[in-house]
């Protein structure tokens, strides 16, 4: 019930903003603060007071939606989705705190859209009826959309369509895999069923079971993303707004990677296992091209954005690794991707507030009037490209691990993906912040440093203490 | 005829009789105003003894009809599709000095033409509707004589809906020479020819292919798409908000209850069509999807993407399991009812923001208008999405429906068109959504409050209902499910 009540919070909450904004300037954002803080702190109060243990999958809510399909309004929670919801929650208030001076026009309805994707996101890792989960992960589209061709930069609608096309064609596919499913249910048991629970008890035949692993492989590869089918990230991420792609990169994405771990893997464990080689190797192929195409690029966002696909290819080589090792790897690499790529982007979002460029080449020797920033941009290229001691590290070293008891090659040859994002990490480092000094500016102020400073936390705490995260039991590992 | 068959055929004879008393009517006195109103109550009258007819027993009125529940529920979407479409030609006629009496008197020919389509079960009465509906609506097309394109329209739409119907006319004679029967459902005396063989027999499906090409062209199916996009440009707006829900509505309703009774009594008849339907329904997705993509006037884009839902619906056709036919029935009036009420609203939205002159509505029109007119451009916004069949509106259960089917049945070809016609639907769907927020550097001034209190009420009410449908399917779904 407690999940229901926070998108509807969040929805209503929005409306509000929205609302508010038109009658005083600038109060919209603080009631996003306010209630974004107001719905975590009631998230994470029910989630340690609630008696029931979450190790496995347990349900929340069931109410009947559409008689018609026997389709239910049914939620769920186990250890993987509270992880990735608080991820959502951190995320979204610092994509609050960042869109704090960025955004200058139109305040109400973006604050509205920004909690609107919030909920829709939230429904996602919580929807366990795979209508349900189809209609929220649709849902989160729309005002991600909105976001990025209203508040984007220059190319933001061709890169909105782009974005919006991918997702929406692949998880087309989906909907059918979705719908077979519910008919192969109505096969073995007389009556339709879009439940994820009622799924786990089907016996699938061997050839339409990987088809049908395909059609869910294939909406999720392209959220993750995972080449081929990466080609909207970097223009989606470039052209959005800063809170647009710390939202993208930190929890979108992160879907993803969700629904290959909550249904390619569990539903489909032996199709997957067949599937795995090419999986691994688009994984390998993703790695690399993505860091080969980051180290290319002269654009401080799209550099990071390429950097998200090598490091998602990670991901899916460790979940396609079945091995516990590697699954645990995989899952400390989606936070720590959440959270370093997540600062990147907010500091990409604070160098374009002072610069108004992301060109690395107009970019240096920012280091002699903002120390601090330097030294924190340092800190989170260091966590992307995985110095030791930060949970990129801890991530990557896992999923490396794993991933070499079943595809020793191609892990060695993925392990030079680290290399390159050693180079490609300095370089973005060295060229905006050494350097002949092009530009002087202000260094950064209070609320940056909150952001800068509470992201940094998180990713020492993981990679020092990795047991935050790897004391809990995560399904689908093994 | 007993009472019961009266009862059932009570809404055709109410329109029919509507129609003589508005001739009589313009006879007596000519007034703009009490034509008008006379036509709203007929088409009021004929919505309540439809409705009320739905839920009772199917009946055959004669040979010639046959009014069940599908065709009481197609009926009820056109009569409240030209409730509405009569609204908006008030508000459009009410400007003119000229008092439009034969306007309203073709408006409910037209909708005599759909409401006989849809109970009709015999090729006489398909014809009979056919001809009044083409007809009328040519004059209708053609009716604002002063505007630009209205007479190259009219004339394009005449000359094609005739050759159309010729080559119906033959596919029907055609048919008649192999089967002896006009009708749908051939009776018990002439059972022989169900058993009529079909291993060489070229005429019966030559026949068939001929007929669904006349109505191929009428539900503007690719190659028969041509006229499209000029009528629905050159009419106005009113106009072609019949043009693309009543005719629509009415012939595909009239079209499936032939397939469905063909397929049924002519086993083989299905296979050797199969091919011919499939390459139609492809073709409409992906090229009616394609052409609209550089449009710049509403009307057009709307005409391309109607080329497309029709290519979507066609699935439905192609089915031939009988134990699938109910949920067919559902998905087609399910389909029908989302995309009348995706197309009502987005054409009062070009209606009301048409200047004095009503120019043809182009993209750039729409520029800022959610800034400027948030109750217009969130009509428009649910009214795109419902076409583009994005959850939270309505449009996308009426897909999920359609993908329901087409899943159920393996038809893999005309999924993956599916897929491929809705992501390039996106390509200009999305834009058209994306100019409502341009930003204009004007003020934010608004003009909501200009519109009408029935106005914005109507816009209001389709808002809702585009997201009611979409957000509680069931509302209707179980209604269906009763039929």
């Amino acid at each position: 019930m407690i999940i229901t009540l926070l998108m509807v919070g969040l929805v209503l909450t929005g409306g509000f903003a929205w609302f508010s904004e038109e009658k005083k300037a600038g109060s919209a954002k603080l009631i996003a603060l306010l209630s974004l803080l107001f719905f975590s702190v009631c998230f994470i109060t029910f989630v340690m007071a609630a008696s029931t243990e979450f190790a496995q999958l347990q349900q929340l809510t069931k109410v009947t939606w559409i008689a018609v399909f026997n389709i239910h309004y049914q939620l769920a929670l186990d250890h993987l989705s509270i992880m990735l919801l608080l991820l959502t929650f951190l995320l979204s208030i610092i994509a609050v705190l960042i869109s704090w001076r960025e955004i200058t026009y139109r305040r109400g309805f973006y604050y509205f859209n920004l909690l609107l994707t919030v909920a829709g996101i939230i429904g996602v890792f919580t929807a366990v009826d795979m209508f349900l989960f189809f209609f929220f992960w649709e849902v989160m589209l729309l005002p991600m959309t909105a976001l990025i061709a209203i508040w984007g930069h220059e190319n933001r609608r061709f890169a909105a369509i782009k974005f919006f096309i991918f997702t929406q064609v692949s998880s087309l596919l989906m909907l059918i895999a979705i719908i077979l499913m519910a008919y192969l249910h109505l096969q073995q048991t007389g009556s339709l069923s879009f439940s994820y629970q009622d799924w786990l008890k089907l016996e699938l035949p061997q050839e339409l079971a990987s088809y049908l692993m395909l059609g869910f492989f294939i909406a999720f590869a392209v959220k993750l993303p995972s080449f081929p089918v990466h080609s909207w990230l970097p223009d989606a991420h470039t052209q959005a707004p800063t809170a647009g792609s710390v939202l993208l990169a930190g929890v979108l994405l992160k879907t993803g990677a969700y629904g290959l771990i909550r249904f390619v893997i569990v539903l489909f464990p032996q199709a997957s296992q067949e599937f795995a080689p090419i999986a691994a190797i688009l994984a390998l192929i993703s790695i690399l091209y993505g860091a080969k195409m980051a180290f290319a690029q002269s654009d401080f966002k799209r550099l990071v954005a390429y950097s998200s696909i090598s490091h998602m290819g990670f991901v899916m080589l460790a979940l396609f690794s079945f091995n516990v090792n590697a699954f645990h790897g995989a899952v400390i690499t989606l936070v720590a991707h959440g959270l370093s790529s997540a600062a990147l982007f907010a500091f990409a979002g604070m160098l374009y507030a002072r610069i108004h460029s992301r060109d690395l080449a107009k970019m240096g020797g920012f280091w002699q009037s903002a120390p601090v920033m330097g030294g924190f941009g340092l800190a989170f290229c260091a966590a992307a490209f995985g110095l030791p001691g930060m949970a990129n590290f801890v991530g990557e070293f896992f999923s490396l691990i794993g991933a070499f008891q079943r595809f020793p090659v191609i892990t060695i040859l993925a392990a030079l993906g680290i290399i390159g994002s050693a180079i490609y990490g300095v370089v973005l480092f060295q060229s905006s912040f050494h350097g002949a000094v092009k530009q002087q500016f202000i260094d950064l102020s209070i609320r940056e440093r909150i952001i800068a400073t509470s992201l940094l936390a998180f990713l020492l705490i993981i990679g020092v203490f990795p047991n935050v995260i790897l004391q809990f039991t995560f399904n689908g590992g093994g | 005829m007993d009472s019961q068959t009266i009862i059932a055929f009570l809404p055709q004879l109410i329109l029919a009789a509507g129609t003589v008393g508005a001739l009589l009517l313009v006879a007596w006195r000519r007034s703009q105003r009490m034509i008008a109103y006379f036509t709203l109550v007929t088409l009021l009258l004929t919505l309540v003894s439809t409705f009320n007819g739905i839920g009772q027993l199917t009946t055959a009125v004669t040979q010639l009809f046959y009014v069940d529940d599908y065709g009481r529920f197609a009926l009820l979407l056109i009569l409240l599709v030209s409730i509405c479409s009569l609204f908006l030609s008030m508000q459009r006629l009410s400007t003119d000095v000229e008092v439009h009496d034969e306007y309203y008197l073709l408006m409910l020919l037209t909708v005599l033409g759909g409401s006989i389509l849809v109970i009709s079960d015999h090729f006489a009465s398909l014809f009979l509707g056919f001809e009044l509906l083409s007809i009328s609506l040519v004059g209708l097309v053609g009716y604002f004589r002063q505007q630009q394109y209205s007479v190259e329209s009219s004339f394009k739409y005449l000359i094609l809906s005739a050759s159309a119907s010729s080559f119906m006319l033959l596919g029907i004679a055609f048919i008649y020479a192999q089967t002896g029967t006009l009708s749908f459902s051939p009776s018990a005396d002439i059972t022989g020819v169900s058993s009529l063989s079909l291993a060489n027999n070229y005429l019966l499906p030559l026949g068939f292919i001929l007929f669904f090409s006349g109505m191929a062209f009428k539900l503007s199916l690719v190659p028969f798409h041509y006229w499209t996009p000029d009528v629905y440009q050159g009419a106005s707006t009113p106009v072609t908000l019949l043009v693309a829900t009543v005719s629509k509505c009415a012939i595909f309703v009239v079209l499936l209850k032939c397939c469905f009774a063909y397929y049924q009594h002519y086993m083989g008849l299905h296979e050797q069509v199969f091919n011919v339907i499939a390459a139609v329904a492809i073709l409409s997705m992906i090229l009616g999807n394609s052409l609209a993509l550089k449009q710049q006037s509403i009307k057009r884009i709307l005409a391309y993407s109607s080329i497309a839902h029709m290519g979507y619906l066609l699935i439905i056709v192609l089915l031939n399991q009988v134990h699938a036919i109910e949920m067919a029935w559902q998905s087609t009036l399910f389909y029908l009812t989302t995309y009348l009420i995706a197309c009502v609203s987005i054409f009062t939205v070009i209606c009301l923001s048409e200047g004095e002159q009503h120019q043809d509505v182009n993209l750039a029109d729409w520029q800022g208008l959610f800034w400027h007119r948030p109750l217009l451009a969130s009509l428009v916004i649910v009214a795109v999405l419902s076409f583009a069949g994005i959850p939270l509106t309505a449009g996308f259960i009426g897909k999920f429906y359609l993908i329901n089917l087409a899943a159920n049945q393996a038809m893999w070809p005309l999924l993956a068109a599916l897929i491929i016609g809705s992501g390039v639907a996106l390509a200009y769907y999305l834009p058209m959504v994306f100019t409502l927020f341009t930003e204009q550097g004007q003020s934010d001034k608004k003009y909501d409050h200009l519109l009408s209190f029935g106005h914005r009420s109507m816009v209001s009410l389709f808002i809702v209902l585009g997201l009611l449908l979409g957000i509680f399917p069931d509302v209707l779904g179980h209604w269906l499910l009763e039929f």
